[in-house]
């Protein structure tokens, strides 16, 4: 059923994307629509991640809810990320090459906090009320904004 | 790598816009582009030279240090 609404989607992003080009529309106006539609998804994936963190916080007893509950916010992420995937295709080369700066940070930058926080947790048991995996992952988007922050003012 | 991107839009009077417009690129490429902090790619140079009706060379050019490295290997 979700592959069936990914490909759905596609489909009408194809279609609005061929529409602007039609219309003699420009890249910006491409990129405008992309990122209303990146904003609402990832807004709906937050919602989903909030509601989600919010009910694991109450007392349900069932292991198998306690997973399914765990697991809602999975496809709406990977719809978020299927949605930025797609504006990065409709991209210009330039603009590709900042996206590819900021994972380029991103990525040694999360392995290098990664590994800092492990060690440190051997060395002197970090709370895991602050630094479980809960809370963690947080960090990796803020590499992603900080690279991209860094690679936009290079090329501005 | 030099360019004379700004004086061959700007002798035709085209915004950056224009050109993006043009050649399917953003105007913040066409910006990048002019004040040399990206260099485009092939494919784009040479859609550039078709649109200006210029060989690339004739847009693009390599800066001192880099020529006189091309020089210095050539010699050899």
């Amino acid at each position: 059923m979700l592959i069936s609404i990914l490909h759905r989607q596609r489909k009408a992003a194809q279609a609005a994307a061929q529409a602007i080009k039609e219309a003699g529309g420009t890249i910006e106006q491409t990129r405008r629509v992309y990122g209303t539609r990146l904003l609402i998804r990832g807004l709906l994936w937050a919602s989903v991640y909030l509601l989600s963190r919010g009910l694991l916080e109450l007392t349900i007893p069932s292991a198998a809810a306690r997973v399914a509950i765990a697991l809602l916010p999975t496809p709406f992420f990977i719809y978020y990320l299927w949605t930025w995937m797609k504006g990065v295709s409709e991209m210009d080369e330039l603009e590709r090459r900042i996206e590819l700066e900021a994972l380029g940070f991103a990525f040694p930058a999360a392995i290098v906090f990664m590994m800092t926080i492990g060690l440190l947790d051997l060395a002197i048991t970090l709370n895991p009320d602050d630094w479980s995996l809960h809370h963690v992952w947080l960090m990796m988007p803020l590499f992603y904004y900080a690279g991209l922050w860094r690679a936009k003012r290079r090329y501005q | 790598m030099k360019n004379r991107l700004k004086v061959l839009r700007a002798e035709r009077g085209w915004s950056q816009q224009d050109l993006a417009d043009e050649l399917g690129v953003s105007r913040q490429t066409i910006n990048a582009i002019e004040t040399e902090k990206y260099d485009p790619s092939l494919p784009l140079a040479l859609k550039m030279g078709q649109l200006f009706d210029l060989f690339v060379e004739k847009i693009f050019s390599l800066d001192d240090v880099a020529a006189t490295e091309t020089r210095r290997r050539g010699a050899k």
